[in-house]
């Protein structure tokens, strides 16, 4: 138990500490390798709440493949940081007046909190026992039976996002030179390779 | 293993066959490359017409399926038809401007298809995941159509904005979503509507439901949540604006409505205000900010925003009666908005668009038809008896006056009145000025027969108004059982 | 808390795994080493060569001398180099290579932590080498090692996706994210077999996973003089070398693990089952490890577009169809592990 809360808080604090310097690196590079600290320590706190599968499906989807386009775009563009943070400044009081409107009405709204008393009969999907499901299962189980309906319809906005994506961007360029594999295999040895014999003497 | 039975899918048969559809004309589009765009934009037109007719044989039922998720009733299909009609209209406008404009791409009726997907799937929503789930789907559609023309700096810049405007909204949404789900325990409307029914409202839910009003009121363009509409409606290709103005407006709307009214209608007292103040401040800004516009696809963001506002005056009033009025308004505004966004796509000379009020000048001695179809909208939407558009408003109106909202209802005929001078001062344009120059012709068959369609609806409505008047009757009470 | 307590509750069971741990990791690094004269020996006999045989009997020193020469060499950082992640890029290499094996099973049983989703953490370790890769090259401010960094990092990304379809495949047959289910899933026949398509590949985008030829266009000598390390020497280098090759050897690995019945004898029946599992598990890391060697000897380098044509066009369209095609054969014959 012990150990479990010292894993807990040290997960914590560094997950928390990595988030503060994603936003006060100053070297943009460092703060996205930062982010992806932050985002261990946040799969490592899902381990510790026995939610494995939503650990590793974290790690993978985003470190492994989020925050390595992120490092990719940080890397090519050389955002000039000290430049954005000019108008920091001027930005400040109205985004500091928009995170208190927030804040407050988050205060208002836990002040004011009061679980329902008959939250449980009313909960859209009770949890299984832990020990007779692995959460993977457990998982799998909502999503593609009480849930396929936003499932696939989730699945349905990424198509949208890849068309959005290949409409606005892709362009065919003229005068592309593009290869046809199929065409090189397939040529005849006599399209390409011709024996000539050639008299002494006579050159060709 | 629970595993979805087959009946529960079946009251989603209509988006089920949309976003089939949208697939395959997809895979048709690649595989036949850019010549095929004419091919797919009829084949499109023609699945939401199969759609149209699935829809109505399945009828209006109460029906609730997958997993409490989705609802079919008389209202959803009321606002389905709506829509799917908007949609089916703007594939038909876009066709002959895109090759016009060079931007005839396959892409764009399969991005209308899915949008209408998430328009229908709005429509039917009754849990709050299948809300978020729906706006997004129909919203990302419409962010890349607003930047379809990708080569013109406005149109790029219409998409961003409302990608960023709407994704800002998106955040507000969800984050009431989360608040009412924090404090209710559920976000099924069923669910909510039990709860609410016991009366335990705390602030929390309050706060969320603001928040998500205020998430649907950037969807429908309410002021103030309207800033983005005149810049996407002026930056974005013509056609896509009549798609913009229409479809999703009525589907937002009807999301709109039913949030308010089904999970949250013991709280009917709470939200009014909320509602009756973006109606009134809908219509005062669609009525004098409009005045002094000088871009008609401008003009027309300014008029949708103080339309938007009259027919919330129904949802505000919150009785079926309120509602039926919303209903109607929607289903005349739909055909105003059409017919005038036809006349706007024919505003061209030379082979180029023009867009300016002034070019209209003169009309009616180069055009008499166009010049009369263009004011017989205007004078509708201006709300001048006989024509549509004053039955519209007068429904509203009255369901207003029976709420007890006066002050609502005396707003209404006074923005009415500063609306009416300047889409009279169109007609005034067209019948007694000097004509600047003449339109290109043909418009052609299409454009002709929706003009034609559209005018004879909003003149003749009220020689005919039970058809209309009944299947809005009908739909409004399927939200008020028992 | 008694004092016991401590020592039975905490101390003993925490050097029993420092122990487990060296257990792996020592053989492993040796493992290694050999496996780096194993190249340059397959390499040298496909070319009619001899290959090492100077240092030792055979070369078998080799190894280890290279190794005592990298470790006597100094540490150059360059100049504008980010000196941070400069050294961390190559510990990151070599700490993940090492540290995928955790969930390896040797035998039944016999695996360092036995988890629900051992599959899962493997493909997510793996997903993460691209890491030491991309921070070398940025680190290094040099343009050849930010282009190989970048080839790299596409590379990986785009190979990954295909990988994760055929593990998806293979975890359809087995019913579970235990490696040792998986392992015992294949008792009756291993998933070659019935998945050969997909074992094929998994295998070939190992080797893209890996850098290895002839998906070697990161680290390409001709062009970018070695990519992303092209920086680096001595130990810095060494970490990399060491992390490469456990990363070579852990695709083959995962090969013999989702693909040929990881421990398992070919046959249940003696005389196949009187050799120990770990042995054939090692056997069958051996031969997938040749059959790297053996792509290296005898194919040429691909093109960048050719690369990535593979991955998007050829391997993601056919993983996914055969994915679907498993599952809809397992749920028509109603052979869906439960």
């Amino acid at each position: 138990m012990i150990i479990q809360a010292v894993c807990f808080y040290v997960f914590a604090a560094v997950a928390v500490a990595s988030g503060v310097m994603v936003i006060s690196a100053r070297n943009p590079v460092h703060s996205v390798l930062f982010l992806i600290l932050a985002f261990f320590n946040a799969a490592a706190l899902f381990v510790l709440l026995g939610a494995e599968f939503l650990a590793m499906i974290l790690v993978i989807v985003y470190v492994g493949a989020v925050a390595v386009l992120f490092l990719f775009v940080v890397m090519m563009l050389d955002i000039n940081f000290v430049e954005l943070r000019h108008g920091f400044l001027q930005y400040l009081p109205i985004g500091a007046l928009i995170g208190f409107i927030l804040f407050a009405e988050l205060v208002l709204v836990i002040g004011y909190w009061a679980l329902a008393p008959n939250i449980a009969s009313v909960l859209a999907a009770p949890l299984p026992a832990t020990a007779q499901v692995t959460n993977t299962q457990a998982l799998g189980d909502l999503l593609y039976t009480r849930y396929i309906y936003a499932f696939q319809a989730s699945g349905i906005v990424l198509l949208i996002a890849m068309i959005g994506a290949i409409v606005l961007t892709l362009r065919a360029r003229a005068g592309v030179r593009r290869q046809d594999s199929s065409a090189q295999v397939y040529r005849p040895r006599a399209a390409s390779v011709e024996i000539v014999k050639i008299e002494v003497g006579k050159g060709v | 293993m629970p595993v979805v039975s087959v009946p529960t899918i079946l009251p989603a048969l209509p988006e089920i066959l949309t976003v089939c559809s949208a697939m395959a004309l997809l895979m048709l589009g690649v595989f036949r490359g850019e010549g095929s765009t004419r091919l797919v934009s009829w084949l499109a037109v023609l699945a939401l017409v199969l759609v149209l007719a699935v829809a109505l044989a399945r009828g209006g039922d109460r029906q609730i399926g997958l997993n409490g998720m989705f609802i079919t009733d008389g209202f959803a299909l009321f606002m389905k038809v709506l829509v799917l009609i908007g949609s089916a209209v703007s594939i038909v406008m876009a066709m002959a401007y895109n090759e016009r404009e060079r931007i005839a791409r396959f892409e764009f009726p399969v991005l209308v298809l899915l949008a209408t997907t998430g328009m229908l799937m709005m429509i039917s929503a009754n849990d709050l995941i299948s809300l978020y789930i729906g706006l997004e789907l129909q919203s990302l559609a419409l962010y890349v159509v607003a930047a379809f023309k990708r080569d013109s700096a406005q149109s790029t810049e219409a998409g961003l904005k409302y990608f960023v405007l709407g994704a800002l909204s998106s955040g507000m949404l969800l984050y009431g979503c989360s608040l009412v789900y924090g404090f209710a325990g559920t976000t099924n409307f069923a669910g909510l509507a039990a709860m609410f029914a016991e009366g335990n409202a705390s602030i929390g839910l309050i706060i969320g439901i603001v928040f998500v009003s205020v998430g649907l009121a950037f969807k429908v363009s309410a002021v103030p949540f309207h800033m983005w509409t005149p810049d996407v409606y002026e930056g974005a290709p013509t056609p896509v604006t009549a798609f913009f103005s229409v479809a999703p407006k009525i589907a937002a709307m009807a999301l709109f409505i039913r949030f308010l009214v089904e999970p949250f209608g013991a709280l009917t007292a709470e939200w009014r205000q909320i509602i009756w103040f973006i109606s009134v401040a809908s219509m005062l800004l669609g009525a004098f900010a409009a005045i002094n516009q000088r871009n008609i696809k401008r003009l027309m963001a300014y008029s949708s925003i103080g339309h938007v506002g009259y027919a919330l005056i129904g949802l505000a009033a919150g009785t079926e009666t309120g509602i039926q009025g919303v209903l109607i308004y929607m289903a005349i505004y739909l055909f105003m908005n059409l017919g005038t966004f036809t006349v706007i796509l024919c505003m061209r000379r030379d082979g180029r668009m023009v867009e300016a009020i002034d070019d209209l000048s003169g009309l009616a001695k180069t055009q008499p038809a166009l010049a009369l179809a263009l004011g017989i909208f205007m004078f509708s939407m201006a709300g001048i008896p006989p024509l549509a558009g004053f039955f519209s408003k007068v429904w509203v109106f009255l369901a207003a006056i029976h709420a007890g909202l006066y002050v609502l209802a005396v707003i209404g005929v006074v923005t009415s009145v500063v609306g009416a001078f300047y889409y009279i001062r169109i007609v005034k344009l067209m019948y007694f000025d000097e004509a600047k120059g003449v339109f290109d012709r043909p418009i052609g068959a299409e454009m002709q027969a929706i003009l034609v369609v559209s005018s004879v609806v909003i003149m003749l409505f009220f020689v005919i108004p039970g058809p209309l008047l009944t299947s809005a009757e009908l739909a409004a009470a399927a939200l008020f059982p028992g | 808390m008694a004092e016991g307590d401590f020592w039975s509750g905490y101390a003993l069971p925490l050097v029993a795994m420092v122990l487990e741990i060296l257990a792996i990791v020592v053989p492993l690094l040796l493992v290694v080493a050999y496996a780096t004269y194993a190249e340059r020996k397959v390499l040298a006999a496909a070319q009619l060569r001899k290959g090492p045989n100077v240092v030792g009997p055979f070369g078998l020193l080799q190894p280890l001398a290279d190794g005592l020469k990298l470790f006597m060499k100094e540490t150059v950082i360059p100049s504008g180099a980010n000196r941070v992640v400069f050294a961390a890029a190559p510990m990151l290499t070599f700490v993940l290579a090492l540290i995928a094996w955790a969930v390896i099973p040797f035998d039944p049983g016999v695996v360092l932590s036995n988890i629900n989703v051992g599959i899962l953490y493997l493909f997510a370790i793996s997903s993460l080498g691209v890491y030491g890769i991309i921070m070398a090259g940025w680190a290094s401010n040099s343009k050849y090692a930010f282009l190989g960094a970048l080839r790299s990092a596409a590379q990986m990304v785009s190979y990954e996706v295909s990988i994760g379809f055929v593990m998806v495949t293979v975890l359809l047959c087995a019913g579970s994210l235990n490696i040792s289910d998986i392992v015992l899933a294949q008792r009756h026949l291993w998933y070659v077999i019935p998945l050969l398509p997909m074992a094929v590949v998994f295998f070939i985008s190992g080797l893209a996973e890996t850098n290895r030829s002839p998906f070697d266009l990161p680290e390409g000598e001709s062009e970018l003089v070695a990519g992303y390390f092209v920086e680096y020497s001595a130990m810095t280098f060494a970490l990399f070398f060491l992390g490469e090759y456990a990363n070579m050897i852990l695709v083959s690995a995962m090969t013999s693990i989702l693909f040929l019945g990881g421990w398992l004898a070919p046959f249940g029946v003696p005389p196949f089952t009187w050799v120990p599992g770990p042995i054939w598990f090692f056997l069958k890391i051996a031969f997938c490890f040749f059959c790297f060697l053996w792509v290296r000897a005898t194919f040429p380098r691909f093109r960048y577009d050719q690369l990535m044509r593979l991955g998007w066009k050829v391997f993601l369209p056919l993983s996914l169809f055969w994915l679907v095609l498993t599952a809809a054969f397992l749920t028509a014959f109603g052979m869906l592990p439960t």
